[in-house]
């Protein structure tokens, strides 16, 4: 027992002690799912390096949507079924109880964990699941199961496995530039690559393995392509003048790229198997800051032809080119939401850029943050959170935003300058 | 292959006692990334400072006192024979890469003016660093107006 507490303590400090960005919630929603996760009951010979039970309920905290009891709150710590006195949990308000019990799997590496989720009110068990993991990565297999509670009781993916990676700078004007990866609890957050000169515009590929991004390392705006686990890298030609804003089609066939070697910048599809480069826009204004539909049809960018910056949409097959932003004098760096059918950019109001989103059917436009420089939105792959680039004070910080507007937070961090957040997609386990 | 064969039949027998149809099983993603190294990096100690030309807020036209310095700067490139740069740059409002766009929009317009100014094109080379690089910290004006710039090198 002294020993469980002692590494109770423990766990917490190194998570603290390691952890380069978390997320700090700021202003939460009114009403959060009440959710108990029991301790998971370990068969496993050797004790857990993590408890599993507290990484579940911090993920499902990270943005405000859940509520999560702690085992100290809890009347009783059933482990199966029959063991279940509903009235216990009725009575602290939980809404959904979780119980899950751990064993060793074939290698001695493998842990296997049961978990039921049951549905208080209804009094009734609704998913039974199995999750497999490795003890050396506990945290990941904490995460895959946050997922599938999240997916079972909201009915959308969980983002929990899912990534982040940015920009830091030590100072903002002195010190190299590093692109990080991080989980998206902020833990294992490492460094992909650094530079003296600037390191820009992250953007991953559909299948979670690549991140194309903008180097200066050779005096000038090089795009580069990066395996995020085996570090393979590779340049793309350079062309003369800016390269810049890559951004991969669904398919991870092409990226849409800024070029302006014809002398002014114009938007390009990069085809990644032939080398070669189709031009998309011809347009003597700047046109930059693409991104695909989620079908993969479509691009949304920002232009200045009509004299400010402001979001268009081109179908990529026939270069159709349609107007989508008209309030205000400046309308930037648009990003679709999974669905295709709204997106979310930069918006001017009385000087002060904010985070807005706007409906392509309707029109209609509302700012989402009320902080002031926001830039860079970068959203969840579930559709229902928006990270951003902001200021406290002369610092760049990250902070994001439920998509409904009702959770707040920010992602403190001791890195200096952070900057450029860009989400993940959801991440598929592709081994075994 | 036989490991995933058990987890099948560890869940049909939950299945079978629980009378539960929808057990399902996945597996925790669990990969480190790794990092890469650049080759060769360029330095910022190329090239001497050969002027530095402001800006308004989003803009890229030079005013009067810009073209009458890049005038008697062109004058001495040309008699000299050097090879100039021209980096852009841009204050920290709006997108950055909208602002790789304006920067560039603001080297090219120096570029332009020394060519006027009898420079040959073959001598000059442009790029733009946008928001990123800026001189002064702060948000307010007085930082804005100092990193709205082109800076010109001789090489």
């Amino acid at each position: 027992m002294v020993y469980k507490i002692f590494s109770i303590v423990l766990l917490s400090f190194c998570n603290y002690l390691f952890s380069d960005l978390r997320i700090e919630i700021t202003e939460g929603i009114e009403d959060p799912i009440r959710i108990a996760i029991v301790p998971i009951s370990w068969n496993l010979k050797e004790p857990p390096k993590k408890y599993l039970h507290q990484i579940i309920s911090s993920d499902l905290e990270s943005f405000g949507e859940f509520e999560s009891l702690s085992p100290k709150e809890m009347l009783s710590l059933p482990k199966t079924e029959e063991e279940i006195f509903y009235r216990d949990w009725k009575i602290l308000d939980v809404d959904y109880l979780v119980l899950g019990s751990a064993y060793e799997g074939d290698n001695s590496d493998d842990v296997i964990v049961n978990f039921s989720i049951f549905n208080v009110t209804r009094k009734r068990l609704v998913k039974r699941g199995i999750s497999v993991g490795s003890s050396i990565y506990l945290s990941s297999l904490g995460h895959a199961i946050s997922d599938r509670i999240y997916t079972e009781i909201k009915g959308l993916p969980g983002i929990f496995s899912t990534k982040i990676s940015y920009i830091s700078k030590e100072d903002s004007l002195t010190g190299r530039f590093s692109l990080r990866v991080a989980d998206i609890d902020g833990q294992n957050d490492s460094v992909i690559f650094s530079s003296n000169q600037p390191l820009m515009s992250p953007s991953w590929s559909s299948s979670g393995k690549n991140l194309a991004y903008v180097s200066f390392e050779e005096g000038t705006s090089r795009i580069f392509i990066q395996n995020i686990y085996n570090a393979n890298r590779r340049g793309l030609k350079l062309q003369k003048g800016i390269n810049s804003s890559p951004n991969w089609s669904p398919s991870d066939k092409y990226l849409a790229a800024v070029l302006s070697k014809e002398g002014n910048p114009d938007i390009y599809s990069y085809n990644l198997e032939k080398d070669s480069w189709r031009q998309l826009t011809d347009h003597f204004g700047i046109d930059t800051e693409p991104d695909w539909s989620p079908n993969g049809k479509k691009i949304i960018f920002t232009s200045n032809r009509s004299g400010t910056p402001q979001i268009y949409e081109m179908n990529v097959s026939s270069k159709k080119i349609r107007r989508r932003t008209f309030e205000g004098t400046y309308n930037a760096r648009a990003r679709y939401l999974p669905d295709g059918k709204s997106i979310v950019f930069v918006h001017r109001r009385k000087g002060i850029f904010h985070i807005a989103i706007q409906n392509l059917r309707s029109g209609k436009l509302r700012i989402l943050s009320d902080t002031k420089l926001d830039e860079s939105p970068t959203i969840s792959p579930n559709g229902k959170v928006i990270i951003y680039a902001t200021k406290e004070g002369d610092k760049d910080i990250l902070a994001g935003l439920s998509i409904d507007g009702k959770t707040k937070f920010i992602l403190p961090t001791g890195l200096g300058e952070v900057r450029e957040p860009s989400w993940s997609p959801l991440l598929i386990s592709t081994n075994k | 292959m036989s490991l995933f064969d058990q987890f099948l039949v560890l869940a049909a027998v939950i299945c079978t006692f629980s009378g539960c149809a929808s057990v399902s099983m996945d597996r925790a993603v669990e990969t480190e990334t790794a990092s890469a190294i650049s080759q060769s990096e360029y330095s910022d100690s190329v090239g001497e400072d050969g002027g530095t030309i402001y800006f308004e807020y989003d803009k890229y036209n030079l005013s009067n006192a810009a073209m009458s310095d890049i005038r008697s700067l062109a004058g001495i490139i040309k008699s000299s024979g050097a090879n100039v740069r021209i980096e852009g740059h841009c204050d920290e409002r709006g997108t950055r890469e909208y602002n790789l766009a304006l920067g560039e929009k603001r080297a090219n317009e120096v570029a332009e003016m020394l060519q006027v100014n009898g420079v040959s094109s073959s001598k000059i080379s442009t790029v733009s660093y946008g928001e990123e690089r800026p001189v002064a910290n702060g948000s307010n004006e007085t930082s804005w107006s100092k990193n709205r710039r082109a800076v010109i090198k001789i090489l």
